[in-house]
């Protein structure tokens, strides 16, 4: 938001590009990212310890988690509360296709991110029907089923019939991981590069006829339908892309921690997603990232620290309820913008400090 | 043999589903007292308020605390955890309810969540879960009861049961006979309007909000008792009595009685069916679920500004 205020008042002034045209700007960014990225997966692994590598790699994860999420609620303007059930799904396809075949893991990945896509939408299709606060609670309503669920069948831990779990076992087989990717360090570089993949399929939708179509039903969907705006097709478009995304996400976590288990898929964990979704900023997909080193790194900081994680919990929720009074886009509109302001303000200072003795009265 | 033949081999007897049936008629008083105390908030103040379960955790934490540290009476320390509850009900909603009273419902019920997942980390800092401390808090009216043909009926359970009847009852004529219930149901429709006819909107809803965090108190104790006292637990527990109160479609006192009712029995009769006793949890959602489905299976689109 911050960001195209800033561009308009700068293409004012200077002589507005052609349109098909190479602006300097257009060239810099992606370049930046690109830098960003290869420094991520060339430099970063070496220079971190193992426990932080494992933290990365969920920071990867949950970005993604975060990514899907952070579409529903802030280009379409609907909440889920249901996301950790939704990855719990993804984990729980992934886990059992890799015990049960030998395919290899990028077609898994896909495998239970489109098998997510086709139950989220299922879940989507007659809950699209319902307006914002009730979406929001029949989302929390199924997640509390799966959850039920989830207790009871477990996560596939290669055993045999359709659930593949097999509760006696004394040896339980750690899921696969691809093979270029067996050690932390090369499955953190491959997490990050599935990533950066999910990022810019949802940047493709975002800047292109599906994120258009978001806006308008965002801004009003009687409007947006009026215009002609398939608002059914793009608010189920917009649950099956979150959907396979967070589908993707859970095959990446079931290869990363090796083993699954239901108690770490609560309802809680959906609402603290949405927490941090809102925190990191949900008008920008640098957000998500965001969410995910608030959810998955700074849990490991304090842990290192001494400090007990309630106290991030207290301080998510702190986060939503500010979020929602003042700084609807999130820290990562906020943060910039406050810097901004303490930069105005220590530049003041210093320029009132400097001629004040001459102009005393 | 095809699963549902044997699940109806598997059917209890009526003699061993009695018991349940006692604890699910239990259960579903205090779902309606929940399911009621959170829709009278949602139609005056336009909040659903979702922390109703974290404020009353909280509340019958500080009643055990003080009952086995303090050495307090039971009854003044249940007394302390009603009015802990109604007044940090009240707080919130004092701070926060006139910051938000313009923006979307779907904004007011996530603010909500912020104050949830705060009282869930207060009370695992102070009442940590780890390590295997486990509490409970014992109504004295657990060891008082009568016997219904065999099975044994405790105090408490006929109290979880009159509360939630009462609460109706007593809300449902509050709302149609008296001035503050009135004004209210004018709120409930416009608040702007209500506010130029000279209602003190302000006050009325600093009411509202007293009387669903008192309620929340009410409910954390008997569940407390009833259930466990884990924050955890009582927390998300209010997502039974939240589903009473969407099959109500968040306006029907009346309705979100007999579904919370409804809710408590079948989840408790369940239990005793080998086959679907670990799945009995399930029925809030179900139930919600499918009657959210149904009422609203003729609805095209939905016209209201959606998003945060």
């Amino acid at each position: 938001m911050a960001a195209t205020g800033v561009e308009t008042a700068e293409t004012a002034t200077r002589p507005s590009p052609s349109p098909r045209g190479f602006d300097a700007r257009t060239l810099v960014r992606p370049a930046v990212i690109a830098a960003l990225l290869l420094f991520v997966l060339l430099a970063l692994p070496s220079m971190l310890s193992t426990y932080y590598v494992d933290a990365s790699t969920q920071v990867a994860i949950w970005a993604i988690v975060a990514l899907g999420l952070g579409l529903l609620v802030g280009r379409v303007g609907m909440v889920s509360l249901g996301q950790a059930a939704v990855l719990a799904l993804g984990a729980w396809v992934a886990a059992r296709l890799l015990f049960a075949t030998s395919m290899p893991f990028p077609v898994v990945l896909l495998a239970s991110g489109l098998i997510t896509m086709v139950l989220g939408t299922l879940v989507g299709l007659p809950a699209l029907r319902l307006s914002g606060l009730y979406l929001a609670l029949i989302t929390l309503m199924l997640a509390g089923a799966i959850t039920v669920v989830l207790a009871t069948t477990n996560f596939p831990n290669g055993g045999h019939g359709f659930l593949g779990y097999n509760g006696s076992a004394v040896h339980i087989p750690a899921i696969r991981r691809p093979s270029i990717a067996g050690t932390d360090p090369a499955f953190f570089r491959y997490a990050v590069i599935v990533a950066a993949l999910m990022f810019l399929l949802a940047l493709a939708h975002v800047r292109t006829r599906p994120g258009r179509a978001w806006a308008a039903i965002r801004q009003s969907e009687s409007a947006a339908l009026a215009a002609g705006i398939n608002t059914t097709l793009y608010k189920l478009w917009a649950f099956a892309l979150a959907s396979f995304v967070t589908g993707v996400a859970g095959g990446l976590l079931a290869g990363s921690t090796r083993y699954l288990y239901s108690y770490d898929f609560t309802t809680q964990e959906s609402i603290t997603l949405l927490a941090v979704v809102l925190m990191g900023g949900i008008f920008s997909l640098w957000g998500a990232i965001v969410a995910g080193l608030l959810l998955q790194l700074l849990p490991q900081l304090l842990n290192s620290w001494g400090i007990s994680p309630d106290w991030l919990t207290i301080l998510f929720g702190i986060g939503v309820l500010q979020v929602l009074l003042t700084a609807p886009a999130g820290l990562v509109d906020q943060v910039p913008k406050d810097l901004a302001r303490l930069g105005r303000l220590l530049v003041g200072l210093f320029r009132r400090a400097v001629p004040a003795g001459g102009r005393a009265p | 043999m095809h699963p549902f033949i044997l699940l109806a081999l598997s059917l209890p007897s009526w003699q061993d589903e009695q018991p349940f049936l006692v604890t699910g008629l239990a259960l579903g008083g205090v779902y309606a007292l929940s399911g009621v105390g959170m829709i009278v908030l949602y139609r005056t103040t336009g909040v659903l308020n979702l922390s109703f379960g974290a404020v009353g955790a909280f509340g019958a934490l500080i009643a055990w605390q003080l009952i086995n540290h303090s050495g307090m009476n039971q009854w003044l320390a249940y007394l302390v955890c009603v009015l802990f509850a109604g007044v940090l009900t009240l707080a919130y909603g004092a701070v926060f309810g006139p910051a938000l009273a313009g923006r979307d419902p779907l904004v007011k019920m996530t603010a909500t969540l912020g104050l949830t997942l705060i009282l869930l980390g207060v009370m695992d800092l102070l009442w940590t879960s780890s390590g295997g401390a486990s509490r409970s808090i014992n109504l004295p009216t657990d060891n008082h009861g009568f016997m219904v043909g065999q099975v044994q009926v405790t105090t408490t359970d006929v109290i979880g049961l009159a509360v939630g009847v009462a609460v109706t009852i007593v809300t449902t004529v509050f709302l149609r006979y008296t001035k503050l219930g009135t004004a209210m149901r004018a709120m409930a429709n416009d608040r702007e309007i209500t506010a130029t006819l000279g209602v003190p909107v302000r006050r009325v809803e600093a009411t509202a909000w007293f009387g669903c965090g008192v309620l929340s108190g009410v409910a954390g104790i008997l569940l407390a008792d009833l259930v466990a006292l884990d924050a955890t637990t009582l927390t998300f527990l209010v997502i039974s009595s939240l589903a009473a109160a969407l099959i109500a479609r968040l306006s029907s006192i009346v309705v979100t009685f007999v579904a919370a009712i409804v809710i408590g029995v079948v989840d408790a009769s369940i239990t005793p069916i080998q086959s679907l006793t670990n799945y009995r949890d399930m029925t809030p959602f179900v139930l919600a679920a499918a009657a959210l489905l149904v009422i609203n299976r003729h609805r095209v689109i939905s016209v209201s500004r959606q998003g945060i």
